[in-house]
């Protein structure tokens, strides 16, 4: 079965082509970070503009690496939300327009399934299994017990952890996006401040990190007012350590609570490398799957897989009713 | 046989036509609730289908490129674009504008689309015999301002069901040279590069 993949939820428009939800034919993104870079962030108008002008050029690549014709496909999956929705729904119209030109048919697929599906690309899921889910969106706790089964354990209760990584590094001085530089910058530098974990003992599945970025930005606002030299490498080793505690000890209290069979990290922030190490070190037990970097971030294979899968368990298509959407519950994407 | 189908979403009205041999075999022009997102392909597909065409059997496109909302033109673009591609068939642009002004009969026509806070996207038209031309450029203004520059009559429209005739006589249409380039015509750059140019 070939299944055309279609993601444009934030800044990167992405086309794919995946064969029976495991082999990549092609995963074409095109990446706007460095224009939104210059604004610190991602400008949705901006974002949207850029869509529409990349938007054939990305399918016609993806196309052609896959060496396939549109007639011969199977299946268009897209991202249908949660998501920017000014640029959702450009993939979302484009993927219509293809299933209404060839008549094949088009599902509607949870960004956030998707990433969780891209660690199932080189990985075969073991159920049960817990995903966590990271990025600059999302903080989540994901318990599958079947392949399309989603069960929020527990979710960030105010920031998402790319979000806080963000916020840290602009207040440091450091350049959008900030996960990677403040991941680069602490592998240089030693834990020498003591940063809070919040909600790391509590009762339930939860997370917070607007307390632990409020201490972090506080701390170094009166540093600076006392005219101490922030050590910024050793700041961000601090604030990276207490976020991958958190993280980490509570994906262990899920594991053990469900005694599931697998892990699997998702979304932007499983790219960290102290996430990565830290979750190998102290989870060795059961296999922590890590999508490799090219299925971290934002790309339309993870999107093509996932409705494969959704797809396999449905057994029914969207129809051209089908919409963006910039909110969506992970289990109405089911 | 020639098959155009003609698309505009840059108002709040859906306009989409398809045109066999010049003539408008089937159309739809409906006022819509921020939805062309949802509406645009069912509306599309049951076009095709009272007309009996597919959309691979199109000839050519013609969008309307704005200025208007940019979401709404983004939608039509959207769909125009991908059609042109997929079936490698000529593409043409026309404003978003001219196509509301081709609905009135009058010598002078200032169509506009709203724009909040007392702006919007307008310009000035003028026809003779049934011949569309621009007086004035596309720009965004305060529309009462906007109007004090006319002492010759005109009508204000800020809607009405485009004049296929008309538009396709006209020499408003554009080509487009290479798909990949087709974009809207938003009139404006962006707020946030704006704000960084410093204006």
């Amino acid at each position: 079965m070939y299944v055309l993949g279609v993601e444009t939820s934030c800044d990167e428009t992405s086309v794919s082509v995946t064969k029976d939800g495991k082999e990549v034919l092609s995963n074409v993104v095109l990446s706007q970070i460095d224009i939104h870079k210059e604004y610190g962030g991602v400008v949705p108008e901006i974002a949207s503009r850029e869509h529409i002008k990349g938007i054939t050029y990305v399918f016609d690549q993806a196309m052609k690496d896959a060496k396939i014709e549109y007639k011969d496909l199977d299946l268009i999956a897209v991202t249908q939300g949660p998501g920017l929705i000014g640029s959702l729904l450009i993939g979302v119209n484009a993927a219509k327009v293809i299933s209404l030109n060839y008549h094949i048919p088009i599902i509607g697929v949870h960004h956030i399934t998707g990433h969780i599906y891209a660690s199932n690309i080189e990985h075969d899921f073991e159920f049960p299994l817990i995903a966590l889910v990271v990025s600059g969106g999302h903080t989540e706790l994901i318990l599958m017990k079947e392949h399309f089964s989603f069960e929020k354990l527990g979710e960030t209760q105010d920031d998402a952890v790319g979000e806080a990584y963000d916020k840290v590094a602009r207040v440091l001085g450091l350049p959008y996006p900030g996960g990677p530089v403040v991941d680069r910058l602490a592998k240089q530098g030693v834990e020498e401040y003591q940063f809070p974990r919040p909600m790391i003992d509590s009762d339930d599945f939860n997370f917070s990190f607007s307390g632990l970025k409020s201490h972090v930005i506080n701390l170094n606002h009166n540093m600076q007012q006392r005219n101490e030299e922030v050590h910024v490498e050793n700041f961000c080793r601090s604030f990276q350590e207490a976020v991958t505690d958190v993280l980490v000890a509570k994906t262990i209290k899920a594991k053990d609570h469900y005694q599931v069979k697998q892990i699997v990290v998702a979304g932007g922030v499983a790219a960290n490398s102290g996430l990565r190490q830290k979750m190998k070190e102290r989870i060795t037990d059961i296999p922590v799957y890590f999508p490799s970097m090219k299925y971290c971030t934002d790309n339309a294979a993870m999107i093509s897989v996932a409705g494969y899968y959704k797809y396999q368990k449905e057994q029914k298509y969207d129809d051209f009713m089908l919409n963006g959407s910039g909110r969506l519950d992970i289990n109405e994407g089911e | 046989m020639s098959k155009q189908l003609i698309i505009d979403t840059a108002t709040k009205y859906i306009y989409l036509s398809l045109v066999v041999d010049n003539k408008e075999v089937e159309s739809v022009y409906q006022q819509g609730d921020n939805n062309h997102s949802v509406t645009i392909i069912p509306l599309l597909d049951e076009l095709l289908q009272k007309a009996n065409l597919s959309l691979q059997e199109l000839d050519e496109v013609i969008v309307g490129i704005g200025p208007g909302s940019y979401t709404g033109v983004r939608i039509g673009v959207t769909v125009a674009k991908m059609i042109g591609y997929l079936n490698q068939i000529r593409v043409r642009t026309i404003s978003s504008l001219a196509l509301i002004a081709s609905a009135s009969d009058q010598r002078y026509v200032i169509p506009y689309v709203d724009a909040r806070r007392g702006n919007a996207f307008v310009t000035c038209l003028k026809q003779e015999n049934n011949m569309l031309s621009f007086v004035t450029e596309e720009s965004l203004e305060n529309l009462e301002q906007y109007l004090k520059q006319f002492d010759f009559e005109y009508e204000l429209i800020e809607e009405g069901k485009p004049n296929v005739k008309k538009i396709l006589a006209s020499n408003l249409l554009e080509d487009v040279g290479d798909i990949h380039e087709l974009k809207p015509n938003y009139l404006r750059i962006t707020e946030a590069e704006r704000n960084k140019n410093g204006n």
